[in-house]
């Protein structure tokens, strides 16, 4: 799998990068408008991190000429602007998602390997974790065969932790993820239903992959 | 007051006022020049009779006319010659008159005779009220002439000035209108034009200049933010840390997202005060309340919060997508947020009215001041007491009535949709 991060500043780039490759991708930087309309023009991307206000020009443009070239690499939009009419224009000339700086590393790498997803196998994808099959169009998850009753936000837990395999994540980030960032303070009840997931991957005869990381988050884990 | 008719008021008060004056001296001043005139022609008519005697040494014969009567007594005793003002009956037209009388005494052969001579001044008076009936018919036509001109040509002569107020009205800076004045020869309006103008244009100036600070400053701080929030996770990545050393990562943690959500509130918060959600569109509040409890109905399940909706109608509100969205979003949650486990949640939507009450703990500051920035209850003192001053100037810039109160343990908003 090959990104391509177009970010002016080279400290985001490099964590993004750090925590992508630890998921193995590979991946590429353009810090700047110019080399970023070389490399897309050249290489094909499975999916293109887009920063919109960079040096040497807007972000967009390299959008729209991707799209005038009918190149299809998935392009997710990351700015700092969190303005309603570049989240607009920007799904409008055809981007696949949008996410406002800051972010959760792990938001970031879920929203990638859906976009990947859905432009690989055309929105039927089926991944795979040990005994654990989750069919992501069809939303339902399968332990050895035998069908798992989750409910919606289970289910959208259970993605979120297979597509951050091996890596901690925060319980903010869960609780974005889950709820949108209104739900700010207290995040005590995201253990409820981590509770109720690990029990119902546990019942359905799974060994348990979710680690408690003290003080920090979780772990989805086979180790 | 509009200012023509006050305008008006003065004018008219004035005219009447001169022309009441005015007809007033010119009554004085004719009657006086005619009354002179009326002396003059009897000391004529006295020199007559005493010419008279004087040639032919007896008494002319009394002349009796309509408007002039002379009369001869005789008498023993002389008098003073006088003239002054009498009231003659008319026996003709029954009607009493005013008159001017004129009595001399005048020796003819060796008598001593009183002579009487009496004019009329009906003619005069006459000729008076003639002249206080056309003053009046002046004062009428003027104040005729003043309406007529008042609604037609002043209407007129204001547009210019109307044309800029209106758009004035109507003018947000930001927004796409301009303001066009309409080309007018009147200097104040001109002026007033040109004001307008070099105002407007200087509004928009700043107006730019603000929300491009405003978001750039915001640009800045994301930048940052977003670098630290994603070497901070990296580091959490790291194994073989000290408890302490976890801590302080789930402190810094704790206090990035804090200060990234403080950035994207007091963002919102200005976007709106600089009215950047001015589209406004048809909102079903309903699918929006319903949109959000989807959202928690899991959380409410696992912290048996009892929910309770009466929704039946629908409630269609028009207003910016975005900011319905925040609202809502914001009164549903923080309806779950301050909640307490195996609390309630009641909420009635009706007659464009919306009415949440929640259960939560007791609140020790007023519920009024909960609207100001930054204020919170100390019992939740890790939120950031934006939610609801940016739910009250949402309600504000759409004339929304919103209010709080509480009763002991229960909370309850109330909103009323199109004050």
């Amino acid at each position: 799998m090959k990104v391509l991060i177009i970010e002016d500043e080279k400290a985001l780039s490099d964590s993004i990068c750090t925590y992508l490759k630890a998921q193995d991708y590979i991946c590429e930087t353009a810090a700047d408008f110019h080399t970023a309309i070389s490399k897309t023009e050249i290489f094909d991307y499975d999916c293109i991190l887009l920063d919109i206000t960079l040096p040497g020009g807007n972000g967009l443009s390299i959008l729209k000429e991707l799209r005038l070239n009918n190149k299809s690499d998935g392009v997710l939009i990351i700015s700092a602007k969190n303005s309603i009419d570049d989240k607009v224009s920007g799904l409008m000339l055809g981007a696949d998602d949008y996410l406002a700086k800051p972010f959760h590393l792990s938001e970031l790498n879920a929203r990638i390997a859906a976009i990947i997803r859905r432009k690989q196998f055309g929105g039927s994808s089926v991944i795979n974790f040990h005994n654990i099959t989750v069919d992501t169009q069809a939303k339902t998850a399968k332990v050895n065969g035998q069908s798992l009753d989750l409910t919606k936000k289970e289910f959208d837990l259970l993605l979120y932790f297979i597509s951050n395999k091996g890596r901690v994540i925060s319980k903010t980030a869960i609780a974005e993820h889950l709820w949108g960032d209104e739900m700010e303070g207290n995040l005590d009840f995201i253990y409820t239903h981590i509770k109720n997931l690990r029990k119902k991957l546990q019942e359905a005869g799974d060994a348990d992959y979710i680690k408690s990381v003290y003080g920090m988050g979780y772990k989805f884990t086979d180790q | 007051m509009k200012l023509l008719a006050k305008y008006n008021r003065l004018n008219i008060a004035a005219t009447i006022l001169v022309l009441l004056v005015a007809s007033g001296c010119y009554y004085f001043v004719l009657t006086y020049v005619l009354i002179h005139q009326l002396d003059k022609d009897l000391r004529l008519e006295e020199q007559e009779v005493k010419d008279y005697v004087q040639q032919n040494n007896h008494l002319p014969n009394p002349a009796n006319y309509k408007d002039q009567k002379t009369v001869f007594e005789s008498t023993n005793e002389t008098g003073k010659r006088k003239i002054f003002s009498v009231t003659l009956y008319d026996s003709t037209e029954r009607e009493e008159q005013p008159g001017r009388r004129l009595v001399f005494y005048i020796n003819s052969g060796g008598a001593v005779y009183k002579a009487t001579i009496t004019k009329s001044r009906q003619e005069t008076e006459d000729l008076v009220r003639l002249i206080v009936l056309l003053t009046v018919s002046i004062v009428v036509l003027l104040l005729v002439v003043l309406f007529i001109i008042n609604r037609v040509v002043f209407r007129r002569l204001w547009q210019p000035f109307n044309n800029t107020l209106q758009q004035l009205k109507q003018y947000s800076p930001g927004g796409e209108q301009t303001i066009q004045v309409q080309p007018t020869t009147i200097t104040e309006f001109k002026e007033l034009n040109d004001a307008v103008t070099g105002m407007t244009n200087r509004v928009a100036k700043d107006y730019e200049a603000l929300k491009s600070f405003t978001e750039n400053a915001s640009h800045e701080i994301q930048t940052p933010l977003a670098v630290i929030k994603s070497k901070l996770e990296l580091l959490m990545q790291g194994e073989h840390y000290t408890e302490a050393q976890v801590h302080y990562i789930q402190q810094i943690e704790e206090e990035i997202n804090r200060l990234s959500k403080l950035n994207q509130s007091l963002l919102l918060l200005t976007k709106i005060e600089n009215q950047q959600f001015s589209v406004t569109i048809p909102i079903n509040i309903n699918a929006l309340i319903h949109q959000q409890l989807d959202k928690f109905e899991e959380l409410l399940h696992a912290r048996q919060i009892r929910l309770s909706a009466n929704m039946n109608n629908d409630c269609i509100v028009a207003m910016n997508e975005v900011m319905a969205g925040v609202l809502i979003s914001n009164l549903v949650t923080n309806a779950i947020k301050h909640n307490i486990d195996k609390g309630s949640i009641n909420i009635v939507l009706q007659n464009n009215q919306l009415i949440i009450s929640n259960t939560g703990a007791a609140l020790s500051t007023n519920p009024g001041e909960l609207f100001e920035r930054f204020k919170k209850d100390k019992a939740h003192s890790d939120s950031l007491g934006l939610g609801l001053s940016i739910v009250k100037k949402i309600c504000e810039q759409n004339h929304f009535n919103i209010h709080y109160t509480s009763e002991g343990n229960r909370h309850i908003v109330t909103l009323l949709f199109s004050a």
